[in-house]
């Protein structure tokens, strides 16, 4: 079928074998690619109840259909596993070129299974398949280092989807990397690659992804571009990108600073867009996405891409860093070691707060350069403070008896979003499939950026963590499910009606908006089924980001508290919307109404 | 002549003008057998592009001991916005270098002389394969549309003006 290659890559790491299995058409038909198609294939893949760490759990990469063509910013590849971090679902996407390239070689999605017997790297040309020891030369290198060694030694165009030393020690947020700053950032796909003893998959694809009448496609391709891509609404990210979050989040009381104390960054202007902007020396693009979002940036010797909004939040504002030379290099250790910049950042933080309040001294304190630029190394080594750091924050919280101080939902630490501005949030982190993450749901485009809804009441928001708000640019989870399966970047603010005219060309039949958004329902709710099957922590967030005496006292949000019961009553109200009881169990009817096709 | 160039500076490395001229030119995507490409370091983000120069250059066709490199006349009409359109106007006529695949013996030649590596043996029939400025209508300056980038310009070589009026 065009759009599709209709191979499965199953890689066996204990076996070292590699072998082609035929993609499930009718699962795609259901649940497209991308995030759905991943979901069902964890499914059946993850074997029920398996411990995270097992050679059995399966890490599988999944690719969408329009990966390889020229529907813009739909190059993402997802990572999904049960994750070593959560103990649950676990979605991580990453852009730059490596989904393309594992179109062009042959596949829409590769299946790794199995620990090998020593550490490997994985070389794909095309249908060839190689296991290469990774020892003595590959094992221990930086992300830009193994990069480099395979363009070397396998091929000039090789794409590379790697682990860094973080990885190989088995941190558990440790990161995959591609195109050297991408990330699959989330929920420890590097550290059960460390675990499995992958180093690398290394992907070559001369290959062919056919699309139909390839210039009747390229045609309207060319007014999609034109008209709902190259707009306004998207260029934002081009011209400033995500650092022009910093300061709108600092002046509405959103940015967690000094391990979330305040929401207003008194050190802004030190690393908000216009510093980034005084630093900035290029600007560059995933592979066929015509926004090109990746800002380039050098300063005192540090040359590269980012930082991201979510990393000067947590690595910066959280950490009281506002030395854009710092947080740059802490951006850039993190990057090479292949460590995931918010959970670093928390536990930094945390570690900063413990120092501070006299509970243990890390010798890590809010705003001292020195010491914090060290932590990453520390962190990917467990040398001297690192073992204690690599716990994560909830284990390290607990285990100096101050288990309120870290903030985390079910296991991740969070990203750079204090609800205590943008009450919104508070429902978006609690119901998040794979744990604290801001990319499910995303009310702060409504209540802080768009500005159309109050930011400090939770009135009606229930809808929108479900739902969104599409044509305003705001995803709900129903609606990131779907755009998640295509996979489309978060910055394109594509709408249901024109995901409908994309999916329209795969599939060779009208779409309606209102079908799209039920593919994005039904994704969900699997979600929700995996989670529930594997077992999944009541969903709430750390207590002091919705209780009164959790306010803040400064900053541009102080003093605003959601409410114990109104969070309470809020969450009933979203498992009401969405057909789930009160334990958030999805009901027999609505699996029936959206078609979902696994059942507990 | 009109020919294609990629502002190396300006290139997000995006590569959306490979997948649209092996679309164009394959019916499907395919940008292992592009006719022009870009070369991106995804550490340091430099970029380079390769394009045909045509009969500004015409390496190729000297080299030919076939002559199956063929000089044609064309008429180049962008769709689309291209950083140079003032100065090259919306519509350039010209000559293209295209292959005469029935004379074309795939002896290689060609592809040892092309300064920027865009002339090469086709995968799929023994013949060579270049950039042919898609009948008139570049796919690749039409998928650079970001108004902050176009980086795939065509250009006119101020030389060759005279003998595009011939």
């Amino acid at each position: 079928m065009d759009f599709y290659q209709g191979k499965v890559l199953r890689l066996d790491l204990s076996a070292g074998t590699a072998t082609v299995e035929p993609l499930n058409m009718e699962w795609a038909e259901k649940y497209i690619g991308g995030k759905g198609l991943l979901l069902r294939y964890l499914w059946d893949e993850v074997p029920q109840g398996i411990d995270p760490w097992a050679p059995e759990n399966p890490v599988i990469l999944m690719t969408g259909p329009f990966a390889g063509t020229s529907v813009s910013t739909a190059s993402r590849l997802v990572v999904g596993c049960k994750s070593p971090q959560t103990g649950i679902l676990n979605d991580s996407y990453v852009g730059g070129s490596f989904a393309p390239e594992m179109k062009f070689a042959g596949y829409d999605a590769i299946i790794i299974v199995g620990e090998s017997p020593e550490p490997v790297v994985v070389v794909i040309k095309d249908d060839v398949v190689e296991f290469v020891p990774a020892k003595p030369k590959y094992w221990g290198l930086t992300t830009s280092e193994i990069e480099a060694a395979m363009r070397e030694d396998v091929d000039p165009n090789v794409k590379t989807l790697s682990i860094g030393p973080g990885g190989e020690k088995q941190i558990l947020w440790a990161c995959l990397s591609t195109d050297q700053y991408h990330k699959a950032g989330r929920g420890g796909h590097g550290a059960l690659w460390g675990r499995k003893n992958l180093k690398a998959i290394a992907v070559r694809g001369t290959g062919t992804v056919t699309v139909g009448d390839a210039k009747a496609f390229l045609d309207d391709m060319y007014r999609i571009h034109s008209e709902y891509v190259l707009t306004e609404d998207n260029l934002w990210a081009n011209e400033e990108g995500t650092p022009v979050l910093g300061q709108i989040m600092s002046d509405a009381g959103v940015i967690p600073t000094r391990n979330w104390s305040t929401g207003t960054f008194d050190q802004m202007e030190g690393i908000n867009s216009d510093a980034f902007l005084k630093i900035r020396t290029k600007n560059r693009a995933c592979y066929q996405c015509a926004i090109g979002c990746r800002q380039f940036h050098e300063v005192d010797g540090i040359a590269g891409e980012g930082p991201e909004y979510e990393t000067i939040a947590i690595c910066g504002a959280n950490c009281g860093i506002g030395d854009i030379a710092a947080l740059s290099r802490f951006n850039q250790e993190c990057d090479e070691l292949g460590l995931d910049t918010i959970s670093s950042g928390a536990v930094v933080a945390l570690a900063m707060d413990f120092t501070e309040q006299g509970i243990k001294d890390f010798g890590l304190r809010f705003g001292e350069v020195d010491s914090y630029v060290t932590a990453p190394r520390l962190i990917a080594s467990g040398e001297g403070i690192g073992g204690d750091l690599a716990l994560g924050a909830r284990a390290l919280a607990a285990k100096y008896g101050h288990p309120e101080l870290a903030m985390e939902v079910k296991n991740m630490e969070l990203p750079g979003y204090d609800p205590r501005g943008s009450f919104g949030m508070s429902l978006g982190y609690a119901t998040s499939d794979r744990g604290g993450c801001h990319m499910r749901s995303y009310p702060i485009a409504d209540e802080i950026v768009g500005g159309s809804l109050p930011p400090d009441t939770l009135e009606g928001k229930a809808m929108k963590i479900v739902w969104g708000n599409p044509a305003e640019g705001m995803i709900g989870e129903n609606f990131s499910s779907i755009k998640f399966s295509g996979i489309w970047c978060d910055f394109w603010a594509i709408t249901p009606d024109q995901i409908a005219q994309i999916l329209k060309h795969a599939w060779k039949h009208e779409f309606t908006g209102d079908e799209v958004f039920q593919i994005g329902e039904r994704v969900w709710n699997l979600g929700r089924l995996f989670n529930l099957r594997e077992g999944v922590e009541p969903d709430d967030i750390p207590h002091k980001l919705y209780m009164e005496e959790g306010a803040h006292t400064t900053g541009a949000s102080a003093g605003r508290a959601i409410g114990t019961e109104t969070f309470k009553n809020a969450l009933q109200e979203f498992y009401q919307i969405r057909g789930w009881d009160e334990h958030g169990v999805p009901s027999e009817a609505k699996l029936a109404e959206i078609g979902v096709d696994v059942r507990l | 002549m009109p020919h294609v160039m990629i502002s190396s500076k300006k290139c997000t490395g995006c590569h959306m003008c490979e997948l649209a001229c092996s679309a164009y030119h394959e019916g499907a995507y395919r940008p292992s057998v592009a006719r022009l490409f870009s070369e991106c370091n995804p550490t340091t983000g430099a970029t380079k592009g390769h394009t045909c120069l045509q009969t500004g250059c015409a390496k190729c066709q000297q080299a030919c001991p076939n002559d199956a490199i063929l000089t044609r006349e064309i008429t180049v009409t962008v769709r689309g916005e291209f950083a140079g359109k003032e100065k090259v106007g919306d519509t350039v006529k010209g000559y293209v270098l295209i292959v005469d695949e029935a004379a074309c013996t795939n002896c290689g030649e060609c592809y040892d002389v092309c300064p920027t590596g865009v002339i090469h043996e086709h995968p799929d029939r023994e013949v060579a394969f270049k950039c042919d400025l898609c009948d008139g209508q570049p796919q690749c300056i039409s998928f650079c549309q970001n108004p902050h980038v176009l980086a795939v310009d065509l250009k006119v070589d101020k030389k060759d003006r005279d003998l595009a009026q011939v």
